[in-house]
């Protein structure tokens, strides 16, 4: 957790000096080249942004501290409501993509280590890989060409109306999420396959079938939950690369989640938001991965089965 | 990735990278994946006097024309032959993602090197760092970074050395744990070498293996990197016929039908990472057994 | 056609002499119908007048009225974000203006056709020497709290905009122009506006052609994005920075009753998503597409692209103060390599007016028609060349930034340069780097030695004459420097007859040719597009939307 803390607070430093270093002045950016200079130097004062860099950074990290992410220098109002419904919908969307992966992720790897060696496995190996490196975009605009335009199936922008239902919701980010499956379906298949490879060769395994459990009980009960171990640990590590990913699917996609708010802020130099974007994927990261490791020390079967027999 | 050094003279222990490269052959993964990627390194070398049309030269006239006889994949908002622009396209990424790709297996190898042999403080310091690096998102890193530094392919080369370094430094790391106990290090100590002689001329060449699987495999993600960064528009810059660019510039057309202007691009990228992908997976499969 | 002098002679009295030269002008025959309209317009002539005069004249005052929409219903529209707070003070983008032209009315409406049309102001005139103007306002006019507008409010408006402290974007429309102060009430529905020097076309910077000039109540609230007082025929239902607006019909509204019940704004970041969103059926319109963009609709049955002329145009520059462009004759030869036609059909889909290498396009009523119009001359610009010094070509880098259809327009120049051995290298960055802080030393717009920067609309071609191109001018990338331009402009800004303007945009046109520190090679439309069948809706090229006789 200390090791988490600091890693944040050098990210904060990282963040903000990156942050002072773009170009530019903030009120120039906000106000546009044709803007009269006067009205320029009016908004930097009263923004703050002509104060030394040292009283920028400790009024921040003091608001931060606090709770007070700042005020928006594009908006002209508080961060935290932008910062919580990008959340929310980043969140949204990459739930829908973890539903559809994760199953058939295990499934794919489940499959791939019971035909170990054969083709099927190879097949699943090569096509899953090769799935993950294929950039985001790519897919997105191969999907929005097929699925989107030519069949018409699934809208193109992710963006839902006003009040509109989770189904309605739903609807709009199946297509979105499936660039973040192409892209995870590839390492959870592989992380599943070698957990449960490993699952299979062990001796509880063989006790049990020797004790004379059937086949698929055996691996329903015993195997597949020491597959879904590994799989924990890559979605929590892949979290953090998804948001990565979320930035250019938000883009194509039109939609109001983390990635373009980070992006959108970097383009305007809104540095209050910029800064508190980045600092929530710091500490998701942290997060994510604290609670990945609890999940992880629940499920080990070593303790599990060391304490039972 | 033909031209990364190959450990000549210091052969593993194990086995000879001349019967690495026999089993390589036979390998079907290796062989279709080096066959995609020297097509577009071929492209990327020879593309400009190969086109059938100059991939700069507007004709206004001529504009969003669906593939035909005369223009395979169509032309684009100028005018230009997509066709010619594809296969130029590939130019600018082969240079950028490769060297990008070399700096960071340099910096990684180093860096793993040195926290491998030394272990420790050294060892323990640099893993936290490495740990707070891979904190965030490459494209979120590059996009603070392109913003602060202003857009450059320098910057694009610095954010993704830095980027992967770590990542190869783990695995190097790793292979170098399995190797110090090994009695020709042990050995090498007792002549008293000197540090930099053992980790580079003893060490290096016996977890040669890895480094080159990894490298591979980062070389794929590079190109993912900076396609995606040029999507965003703080890759490579216009006029490039660049792939991303190319589908960033055109990927409002989509809509008009004019798909032409950005499927090719899309195809060839997809095409090239997974050719990239498929020499690792076949190196990877060769040299582990 | 047919002269009728006694119906004539009844018009032109109580006319001041300005106002007679104008009608003068249109009897000789010097002005068509339409520029005599537009600039009567602007001296405050009334419509009804106008049209007298014309029929007067022989020319009949065509019927202009659109047929009747249906009322009610809600028009769903989609726009650019805004990039900053939507306050009238302070708004400097296309996206915030929109947002505003909701709600909000200016006293003088800057129409399509570049006439100056009453709005909350009901007449205007200037005085002799153009120095001051007299603007009588509307007297049912009710701001959305219910306060009736009068002069205080407006008074108050514009020196809120002209007073430095208050840090307003439309100083640079009115540094030099009107100051903090100049506007004064004379009785409660009549306002003066006492300007820092004589202006002939002062109504067009309080119309829509000002971003800032909406008229607001004299108590500016503290926090306006919430309340968003203003006079439409519109009135804020919720406001939801970054995602989009609602309005709903102003009962109280002056003006003919507005049609729709309800306006829906939704903001996006690009352009491509709003061509998905209308395709989608997701909204009716779309406030503004670039050309580049509008493409993919340009052929498509189910939508009506209004397309509206405007002045805005990709300035291209060249530093006049250093090589390898110190020498006029390179400048020129630079210009003639452009295929000028064939560019406003391909780039611009034929969108777009032809260019003359001054900000005078072809629609603004004082520009002078006959000046002769430059055409590609490879050859003429192969001597040139020659002749100063350097016929085999030269390198040098065009900067410029990455907006609209710039950087293609920037890959066309760089082919067409390349017949006269001009090796031209690109550098195109991102808006906000290329402009850096818009000040000299300190920015690549002003200090590279070649760019293309983009200009908005603006109904009068004041602004592009002055700070691009006067002498220490503010956005004077080209460096130009030269006297007898600054008092040719000095005079043309002054002057209030149409003539006299004209015959000074002809000096100004044809010694911007012979120098060419600016390339203006076309000015593109401004497009909207909507749902087929969609009646009344009205884009200015500024960026205003007006929704109030729409009907879907």
């Amino acid at each position: 957790m200390m090791l988490a803390l600091l890693t944040l607070w050098l990210l904060s430093v990282l963040i903000f000096l990156g942050g002072h270093l773009l170009p530019g002045n903030v009120g120039r950016a906000m106000l546009g080249p044709l803007a009269d200079q006067a009205a320029v130097d009016v908004l930097n004062h009263e923004m703050g942004t002509d104060r030394p860099l040292l009283v920028q950074y400790l009024d921040w990290i003091a608001g931060f501290l606090t709770g007070d992410l700042g005020q928006s220098y594009a908006y002209r109002s508080p961060v935290a409501p932008f910062l919580m419904t990008a959340l929310l919908n980043s969140a949204k969307l990459a739930a829908v993509a973890f539903v559809l992966v994760v199953p058939l992720g295990i499934l794919g790897g489940v499959v791939a280590a019971l035909y170990r060696g054969r083709a099927a496995d190879r097949i699943l190996s090569v096509v899953g890989l090769s799935a993950t490196v294929v950039p985001e975009f790519v897919s997105g605009i191969v999907l929005i060409l097929i699925f989107g335009i030519w069949l018409r199936w699934f809208p193109i922008s992710a963006t839902w109306v006003d009040g509109a239902g989770p189904l309605t919701q739903l609807y709009h980010l199946i297509l979105p999420a499936i660039p973040l499956v192409l892209i995870l379906f590839g390492y959870i298949a592989r992380m599943a396959r070698a957990g449960m490879i490993e699952a299979l060769d062990a001796d509880y395994t063989r006790t049990a079938v020797l004790k004379g459990l059937s086949y698929p009980k055996v691996i329903w009960r015993h195997v597949l939950r020491n597959a879904l171990l590994p799989t924990i640990s890559v979605i929590a590590t892949q979290t953090v690369y998804l948001i990565g990913g979320l930035v250019v699917i938000e883009i194509l996609f039109h939609y109001q989640g983390i990635g373009s708010l980070i992006y959108t802020a970097a383009k305007k130099k809104d540095f209050p938001m910029l800064q508190a974007g980045v600092m929530s994927i710091g500490a998701l990261f942290a997060l994510t991965t604290f609670l990945a490791d609890l999940l992880y020390a629940r499920l080990n079967p070593r303790i599990r089965f060391g304490g039972r027999e | 990735m033909t031209d990364l050094p190959t450990p000549v003279e210091a052969a593993a222990p194990e086995h000879g990278w001349r019967d690495d490269l026999r089993r390589l052959r036979g390998s079907v993964s290796f062989v279709v994946g080096a066959v995609i990627v020297l097509f577009w390194v071929g492209c990327a070398v020879f593309g400009q006097s190969l086109v059938p049309f100059d991939p700069f030269a507007d004709d206004l006239m001529n504009s969003l024309m669906p593939p035909s006889s005369e223009h395979w994949f169509g032309t684009d908002q100028l005018g230009r032959d997509v066709f010619s622009r594809v296969i130029v396209g590939a130019r600018d990424i082969l240079t950028v993602a490769p060297i990008a790709t070399l700096l960071s297996t340099i910096l990684g190898t180093a860096l793993g090197l040195t926290m491998g042999y030394f272990g420790g403080l050294i060892d323990e310091v640099s893993s936290r760092l490495v740990d707070a690096v891979l904190a965030l998102p490459t494209v979120i890193v590059a996009l603070l970074a392109l913003t602060a530094l202003g857009t450059s392919t320098f910057t694009v080369l610095v954010v993704i050395a830095f980027s992967f370094a770590p990542i190869i430094a783990r695995t190097v790391r790793s292979a170098v744990l399995s190797e110090v106990s090994l009695d020709y290090v042990a050995a090498a100590e007792l002549r008293r070498e000197n540090t930099l002689y053992i980790l580079f001329i003893e060490i290096l060449p016996n977890v040669m293996p890895p480094i080159l699987v990894e490298t591979t495999v980062r070389l794929g993600y590079a190109i993912f990197t900076v396609a995606t960064l040029s999507f965003i528009g703080f890759g490579i810059q216009p006029p490039s016929p660049d792939w991303g660019l190319s589908i960033s510039a055109n990927y409002g057309l989509i809509g008009g039908g004019f798909w032409w202007a950005v499927l090719f691009d899309c195809l060839a990228i997809a095409s090239l990472v997974v050719g990239i992908n498929l020499v690792a997976d076949g190196m990877e499969s060769t040299l582990n057994d | 056609m047919t002269i009728n002098h006694r119906l004539l002679d009844i018009l032109r009295r109580g006319r001041s002499p300005h106002e007679n030269h104008l009608i003068d002008g249109l009897v000789r025959g010097a002005f068509s119908r339409r520029e005599f309209l537009r600039y009567g317009s602007v001296l405050g002539l009334s419509a009804p007048l106008l049209g007298g005069i014309t029929s007067a004249v022989g020319f009949g005052l065509a019927p202009s009225m659109a047929r009747a929409g249906t009322p009610g219903g809600t028009i769903r529209y989609g726009q650019i974000v805004p990039a900053a707070a939507v306050n009238p003070v302070t708004v400097a983008d296309g996206g915030g203006l929109t947002v505003l032209s909701q709600f909000g009315e200016t006293l003088v409406f800057s129409a399509p056709d570049l006439s100056a049309q009453p709005l909350l102001a009901e007449s205007w005139a200037p005085n002799a020497d153009g120095t001051v103007w007299t603007f009588k306002l509307r007297q049912n006019v009710k701001f959305h709290n219910g306060k009736v507008m009068t002069a205080d409010d407006v008074v108050a408006t514009f020196d809120r905009l002209s007073d430095p402290e208050m840090g307003s974007n439309a100083l640079s429309v009115f540094t030099g122009v009107l100051s903090k102060g100049g506007t004064r009430k004379v009785d409660d529905y009549t306002v003066e506006f006492h300007l820092d020097a004589a202006n002939g076309s002062f109504p067009y910077a309080v119309s829509t052609d000002n971003y800032n000039s909406i008229i607001i109540p004299a108590e500016f609230p503290e926090d306006f994005e919430a309340t968003m007082v203003g006079t439409g025929p519109f009135k804020l239902e919720k406001y939801t920075p970054k995602v989009g607006a609602s309005f709903v019909r102003n009962t109280d509204y002056w003006g003919p009753a507005p049609l729709p019940d309800r306006v829906e704004a939704t903001f996006y970041g690009d352009y491509q998503p709003q061509i998905l969103a209308l395709q989608g059926g997701a909204i009716d319109v779309i406030q503004q597409l670039p050309v580049l963009q509008a493409v993919a609709l340009l052929n498509d049955p189910n939508f009506t692209i209004i397309s509206t002329p405007s002045s805005a145009h990709q300035q291209v520059h060249m530093r006049t103060d250093m090589d390898p462009f110190k020498d006029k004759r390179v400048r020129q030869a630079v210009a003639l390599t452009l295929d000028r036609p064939k560019i406003i059909a391909g780039l611009m889909r034929g969108k777009a007016q032809i260019g003359n290498d001054s900000p005078f396009m072809p629609a603004f009523p004082s520009t002078n028609p006959s000046v002769p119009q430059r055409q590609q001359d490879i050859a003429q610009a192969k001597q040139l060349m020659e002749a100063a010094g350097v016929g085999a070509g030269f390198q040098t880098t065009l900067t410029t930034e990455k907006y609209l259809e710039i950087p293609d327009y920037a890959v066309l120049i760089q082919n067409a340069v390349k017949e006269i051995g001009i090796d031209l290298q690109l550098n195109i960055m991102d808006q906000g780097t290329y402009y850096g802080d818009a000040v000299f030393g300190k920015s690549p717009w002003l200090d590279s030695s070649m760019g293309i920067s983009d200009y908005g609309h603006r109904g009068v071609p004041n602004l592009f004459l002055q700070a691009p191109l006067m002498s220490g001018g503010p956005w004077n990338s080209a460096h130009f420097n030269n006297a007898e331009y600054d008092a040719l402009v000095k005079g043309f800004v002054a002057s209030l007859d149409l003539e006299s303007q004209r015959a000074t945009a002809g000096q100004i046109q044809t010694l911007l040719l012979d120098e060419t520190p600016l390339i203006q090679a076309y000015f593109y439309d401004f497009l909207t597009v909507t749902k087929a069948g969609a009646t009344g809706v009205v884009p200015t090229a500024m960026g205003h939307l007006m929704l109030g006789q729409a009907s879907l």
